[in-house]
Parts: structure tokens; sequence; C-alpha cells
């Protein structure tokens, strides 16, 4: 079998041996790649942590996402709520996933071990899992009234009688709802809350999905997004360096890399967890992978050029 | 009048939400607060029929002993334990039904999703060819927004990263913002055809 052939009728199992080890040892032995944060992730932090302190004020997390895409979106989940906690801002959970809930109580229950301050039902509240079917009138329910509307926290606590609920009624007291699914779901709270309450949306999204929200992003119908591994990363980047050194947000700071560095060193060992940087070694694995993909699409083509030139000179003679 | 009555269903309330949005007023405020009294009871008999269909489904499978049949004794199984665990033990982190979700649940789950990473890697190897000039132009700006969304091509240099947003801001967008139009004129064009009773395949089968 020439070169040209046995390119082109490569056993794929070799592909995928290589891909596994591309895998494996950035996450055993990370290599600390530098996160570059962009303007949809730094919109969306900005966003959030204005209300930093205010009990007039809160933001809600929709966690219609299923364990598949936790990979990406787990770290997500964390980042923002570590950002509510540090900042004492005020944060709602829900889902319309069944699985949902259950990764909301995952992720209430790993960030809620380093603050051990924050209560429930005063702090933050979870609503919980609220069947499909009842999206839409929850979703315009809340602007009205969030307490008539999910009637219910997760724990089946009536949300009128919560402290938490003292100084909230509907979408006017909601700076964000920042939705995180691998689905078009966040195009659903743009549809029924911003367009009839004017509630600013924000997405957290699987990579594959990260360029559907361009033209949401443009209108501003989405403040901000969060696209794959690379958005948690730089969304737990933007907590480390402000939230966690006690720090307004700066743009300009963000992108100097000489400030991130230093900031780094002044951050409190909590922020060191593994579990708080997950992304940012995932993201190591993730740049070697797509480096890796662009060889294996380099060396496809060399292959087919070679094998087409081959069957060009067989086909001349 | 088998089908004449959910299409007259079907119009009165196509027309009440038309009216709802584009009329303002405590009549079109009552006429919301009706309907999502109506949605909350209607809703959760959407998941007691899900159960009833997925039970039927596979009790079936099993019974005829369909290919692959010990798969449906996983589903059922699974289906049993996962409910009688939640509503014995509750749902909270600590519970044997957290513990099923982190064991089970969460691995199998991301399991499936990672498989995606081995088939692109797999196409991309095999099937990405440059045949013409625009399969070339796709696999350039493939390239250049695989490098851009890693820290490696602003290693290289900030015009990856640079060229990506802008990839992603102009032609993406336009793109994306041209297909959405459609969709939504098509939406649109399907609604009136359903409301008009032109369309009726909602209705299912023949009278």
């Amino acid at each position: 079998m020439k070169f040209s052939e046995s390119m082109q009728k490569l056993d794929r199992r070799y592909i995928y041996i290589v891909l596994a080890i591309a895998v494996i040892l950035p996450l055993v032995f990370p290599i600390g790649f530098k996160t570059y944060s962009t303007t949809p992730v730094e919109d969306l932090y900005r966003h959030i942590d204005a209300i930093a302190g205010r009990d007039d004020m809160a933001i809600i997390m929709d966690f219609t996402h299923d364990p598949g895409v936790m990979p990406e979106l787990y770290p997500m989940d964390l980042a923002i709520l570590r950002h509510c906690f540090e900042r004492n801002i005020k944060v709602f959970t829900i889902s319309f996933l069944p699985q949902g809930a259950a990764i909301i109580q995952l992720a209430l229950s790993e960030v809620k071990e380093d603050y051990p301050d924050i209560e429930a039902n005063i702090d933050y509240c979870n609503f919980g899992f609220k069947p499909w079917g009842l999206k839409l009138p929850i979703m315009l329910g809340m602007g009205d009234d969030i307490a008539k509307a999910v009637e219910t926290n997760s724990e089946g606590l009536k949300l009128e009688n919560l402290p938490i609920m003292q100084d909230i009624k509907n979408y006017d007291n909601i700076q964000v709802v920042v939705e995180i699914s691998g689905s078009s779901m966040g195009q659903f709270w743009v549809t029924y809350a911003r367009a009839k309450f004017g509630v600013d949306v924000a997405v957290g999204l699987t990579a594959v999905m990260a360029a559907d929200v361009y033209p949401l992003l443009q209108t501003g119908q989405f403040i901000g997004s969060l696209g794959g591994l690379k958005g948690a990363a730089e969304y737990e980047q933007l907590v480390d360096i402000f939230a966690m050194n006690g720090q307004e947000f700066s743009k300009k700071k963000a992108r100097n890399m000489k400030w991130v560095e230093q900031a780094y060193k002044n951050i409190p060992e909590k922020a060191r967890l593994y579990k708080y940087n997950k992304a940012r070694i995932g993201m190591d694995a993730q740049a070697i992978v797509h480096v890796l993909i662009i060889l294996f699409i380099i060396l496809g083509n060399i292959g087919y050029f070679l094998e087409q030139r081959e069957q060009k000179k067989k086909y001349m003679k | 009048m088998k089908r004449q009555i959910p299409m007259m269903i079907v119009l009165i309330l196509g027309l009440l939400f038309v009216a709802h949005v584009f009329i303002p007023s405590k009549l079109s405020a009552d006429y919301l607060d009706w309907f999502m009294k109506w949605t909350k009871v209607i809703g959760p008999f959407a998941i007691v029929l899900g159960v009833f269909s997925l039970v039927l489904v596979h009790y079936n499978k099993i019974k005829r002993k369909a290919p692959n049949w010990g798969y449906s004794i996983v589903t059922l199984a699974a289906l049993v334990i996962t409910t009688a665990v939640g509503f014995i033990w509750g749902i909270q982190e600590g519970t044997p039904y957290m513990w099923i979700f982190k064991n089970f649940n969460v691995p199998l789950g991301a399991t499936m999703f990672s498989l995606l990473a081995f088939y692109i890697a797999s196409a991309a190897y095999k099937a990405f060819r440059a045949r013409s000039i625009e399969a070339t132009v796709l696999l350039v700006a493939a390239i250049i927004v695989m490098l851009g969304r890693v820290s490696i091509g602003q290693a290289i240099t900030h015009w990856i990263p640079d060229i990506t947003e802008w990839i992603l801001n102009v032609p993406n967008l336009a793109a994306k913002r041209g297909i959405a139009l459609g969709v939504g004129l098509g939406m649109t064009a399907t609604s009136l055809k359903i409301m008009l009773g032109i369309e009726r395949s909602y209705l299912g089968g023949k009278d």
C-alpha cells in the first residue's frame, strides 16, 4: 500500500488513541495556558457585579441543562454562584429539567461549603424543578409577581413568606436572567420575559451553540454570553482577579495580562481549589485538542492531494 | 365534528393570543391570568402521560421479547428505583437520589457527550477535504476559529483572536440572522395556516 493510500485508510482507532492522550495528559499535568477575557463575558460579569450588596435586586439562574453537558456548563454554574456569594448578590435558581434541579443542588452545596455565612432563603433561593409545560406561565407570571408565579421553593415553602422576597416583587427587581443550557432555551426568555417586561437576559452555552447567539448579542437582546468551556474559564478568572480580591471590575485591568498575573498572587486560598479552576484546567486540554484537530485536517488533506496526484498520473499513463 | 371542534379551539385561542399581544388592556391581562391557571393545571399532566407512555412502550418490548429488550428492563428499573428513592428519602444533597445522580447520571451523560470529540477528530481527518473553493474557505475559517478560541491563537499573534471575532461577528452573524428571519417568517406562515385550518397534520390520522 502506498503512503498516500495508507494515510487515507488510517484506522480511526489510532486517531482515538492520540486524541485520548491529548485530552488526558493536560488534565493530569496542567500546562497553565493564559486566559484572555472577551467582551460578552466581561459584560455579564459587570452587569451582575453592579448589584453587589443590594437587597432589592437579584439575578435568576436557569439551570435547564442535563449532566451530558456538565463538563462545559458546570464550571459556569460554580463561577456565577461563587461571584454572587462572594459579592453578596441575591440569586434565584430554577430548572425546567428534572436533572437540572439535581445540578442546582450539587452546585449550591459545593459553593456553600466555602461560604458558611450564606443562608438559604435569605441570600439565595432555590426554586427547584418546575415542569417544562409551566415555563411559559412562570416566565410571563414573574413579570407581575415572582412569588405568585413560582409559588413554592424546592423545599415546598411558600415564596411570599421567605425573607429574600421582602424587597423583591417582579422583573423590576431582577438585574439579569442567566440561562445556562445546551439548547436555545435562552431565546424563550428573550421572547417572553425580555420582549414583554424588558428584563435583561444572558446565556451560558456549550461551545457548539456559541455561534448562534451573536445576532442576539449584537441587538442587545442578550447582554452577555459565556461560550463553552472558554467562557467558563474567562468568568472563573474574572471572579478570581476582581471579586476574590475585593476589586471593582475594570476592562482595562482584565485585559492587562501583567495586572492579571499580579492579581492572581493575592487571591485567597479557597479560590485555588480545583473545583473553582476546572474550566481553566480543561482549557489546557481543549487548546491541545484544537491544535491536534487542525493537524488532523492538514494531514488528511495532504493524503487526499497526494492520492489525487497519483490518480492523475495513472490516468495520464 | 371530531375535526371541527379542535380546529375551532385553535382558531379562537390563536386569535385571542394575537389580540392579547397587540391590544394591551385589563381584559387582555385577565385573559392571560386565566390562561396561566389553566396551563398550570394541564402542564403537569404531560409528565403523567410521558411516564405512562414510557412504561407502555418498554413493557410491550419486554413482553414481545423485541430486539434489545434487556435495555427496556434497565430503563424501567431505573425509572422505578430513582422515583422510589426520591419519594422515600427526598432529593436533597446527601440522599440516595443524589448518589444515583452523581454516580450514574453524571458520568453516563458526560460519556455520551464526550464521544463527540472523538467523532469530530475522526471526521476532521477523514472527511474535511479542500475539494472546492467553498470547502477551502470553510476549512480556513474553521482553523482560524479553532485557534482563536484557545490561548494558543493569542500566543501566536493577536490577529488570530481578532479575525475569529470578526468571523463570528460579521459573516456568521449575517448568515444566522438570515436563517432566523427565514425561520421566523416560516413560523408565522405555519401558525396562520394552522389557525385557518389549512395545515391539519396536528390533528393526526384521518377522520
